[in-house]
Order: structure tokens, then C-alpha cells, then sequence
């Protein structure tokens, strides 16, 4: 059965291993056919800036970008 | 030129402190500074054997911190840290030297500078 | 019930994560630095079923003997599935 599934992200793109749980985590679930909102909130928004450069971590942008032409839905 | 203690005290890749402290590292020892990388609390974690970043997009910090002692990054790790975080020495990247509290006390009141990552 | 520990043993955050989920009788899955407490002998006196994430695990080099043996491995994909299936999941610690 198909599910909501609602992730909070709160902290900035390249700090922390969230943007790499949050990528992974999300896109399985639409790979499932759940809906996955994603809430970014406080730092987290810093995810979603356009230009990022980032090689050897996960690049905010490019990830979320792919994600959102899947179907996740992005609030900030 | 005085020497740089860096120290670690955080487990690789939960968050960015580890990838920093090696940057920092090589960046130290290409300018010619003497560098030493202290390990301490799970930061003795990033001198474990076999990791594996197969499908994570993340830099290989195993294979960074080789790198730095290949520069010549004299790499230290606390020896009560590691029996804390069941490291055990088969298990630590070779080059990494086991350090007891009083011989990193030692090696923090060389240094001319500190960096805490 | 699920909670979903991040933080590494070391940490308040972690230890916090783990007592919660002890007390409320949940389940618990590990990822990110969390995976540590997968080592044998760092979960005692935690009676529910743990889970830890396997890129996690490669990711930091922790071998298969080195983990408790009635510790679950998860991809993401079991990981999803789990979730789905509970009424509620908390975290991440």
C-alpha cells in the first residue's frame, strides 16, 4: 500500500551525512511508489540553492534536482 | 616553522569534520608545515581498515589519510580512544601510531598551533 | 514503533536515541555514525529488534564479525519497507 512519506531537513548540504540519508531514503520510497514530501527548514534550505560545485559528497542540487523530476515534492 | 597539531574528535563521514581535518593535513605538509593528526574519541574511527564507499558518492577517507602519511603526516591515535571504539591494532591503517594520553599531551605542547576538528 | 539513531555511542544524542527507544519497547534502526552501536556488547539490556543500514556499515569498514549476530541488515529499500509498515517512526537521534 502506497504511503506518505514526510522527511525533515535541517541542516546544511555539506556538513553532514543527512543530505546523503535524505537523497537515499527519499528516492527509494518514490522508486516504490510512496509519496515522499521533503521539508527543508532553518539551514536545510542551503540544500536547494542553484550552482552548487560540491564533488566527493553528495551534490545538494544535482541529487534533489533528479529526485524532484521523480516526483518528490519540496517545501521550504 | 613551528609544527600544526591537528586533532580529530569525531567519527568519519556522520558529518564533515574528518574530510576537513585530512584536507587540512595534505594542505599543511604541501606547504612544507610539519603536521601532526591526532586521533581522539571516535575520531580513531577514520584510521579503521576496509572502508568501502561503494555507491555513496563519498571521497574514500580511508584512502585520504593513507594519502596524508604518504606525504609525510605523522598520524597518531589514542590508545584508550581506540579500546573505546573496539578498534583493535590489526585493524588500524598501517602508519597510524598508537599514542598513549601523556605522549599526545606531549605532542599538543610541541605544536606552535592547534586545530580542533 | 521506530526510532532511527544517527549519532555515534559517544554522543548524548545517541545514547538518548537508544534509551527512548528501550523504554517505549521499539524498535531501533542505525545509520550514519549510529552503525557503531551495531559492535558487539554496545547494545546490552536492549530487548527489541535492531536494524543497521549496510552502506553505512561498508561505508566505515565495520566487518560482518564485528556486529552483533541478531543485529538486522537493511539496504534502503528494507529500510523504506519497514517504515511503511509501522504506525509511527521517530528520529533521527
Amino acid at each position: 500500500m502506497a504511503k506518505t512519506f514526510t522527511l525533515l531537513l535541517s541542516t546544511s548540504p555539506y556538513s553532514y551525512e543527512n543530505t546523503l540519508t535524505a537523497v537515499k531514503t527519499a528516492e527509494s520510497a518514490l522508486d516504490k511508489g510512496h509519496t515522499v514530501n521533503l521539508i527543508a527548514s532553518g539551514d536545510g534550505v542551503y540544500c536547494f540553492l542553484k550552482k552548487q560545485k560540491a564533488k566527493g559528497i553528495t551534490n545538494a542540487e544535482e541529487e534533489f534536482s533528479r529526485l524532484i523530476q521523480k516526483g518528490l515534492k519540496v517545501y521550504l | 616553522m613551528g609544527k600544526i597539531a591537528m586533532v580529530l574528535r569525531r567519527a568519519p563521514y556522520g558529518d564533515i569534520n574528518a574530510a576537513e581535518a585530512v584536507r587540512h593535513a595534505m594542505g599543511g605538509v604541501a606547504d612544507e608545515l610539519t603536521v601532526d593528526l591526532i586521533l581522539v574519541d571516535s575520531g580513531v574511527l577514520l584510521a579503521k581498515k576496509g572502508q568501502d564507499d561503494t555507491g555513496t558518492g563519498f571521497t574514500n577517507l580511508e584512502g585520504t589519510l593513507k594519502d596524508c602519511i604518504d606525504m609525510g603526516v605523522e598520524v597518531y591515535a589514542d590508545k584508550a580512544s581506540a579500546r573505546e571504539q573496539h578498534l583493535e591494532s590489526a585493524d588500524i591503517v598501517d602508519g597510524v601510531k598508537l599514542a598513549s594520553a601523556a605522549e599526545i599531551a606531549e605532542l599538543m605542547q610541541e605544536a606552535k598551533t592547534t586545530m580542533i576538528f | 514503533m521506530l526510532v532511527i539513531v544517527k549519532s555515534a555511542p559517544d554522543t548524548t544524542d545517541g545514547k538518548r536515541g537508544i534509551k527512548l527507544a528501550r523504554d517505549m519497547a521499539a524498535d531501533v534502526v542505525l545509520l550514519q555514525n549510529g552503525i557503531y552501536f551495531a559492535q558487539r556488547e554496545r547494545l546490552e539490556g536492549f530487548c527489541g529488534t535492531a536494524y543497521v543500514l549496510d552502506d553505512d556499515v561498508r561505508l566505515r569498514g565495520l566487518k560482518n564479525g564485528e556486529i552483533e549476530k541478531d543485529i538486522k541488515r537493511l539496504d534502503y529499500g528494507s529500510l523504506v519497507d519497514l517504515m511503511a509498515g509501522e504506525d509511527k517512526v521517530m528520529g533521527m537521534f
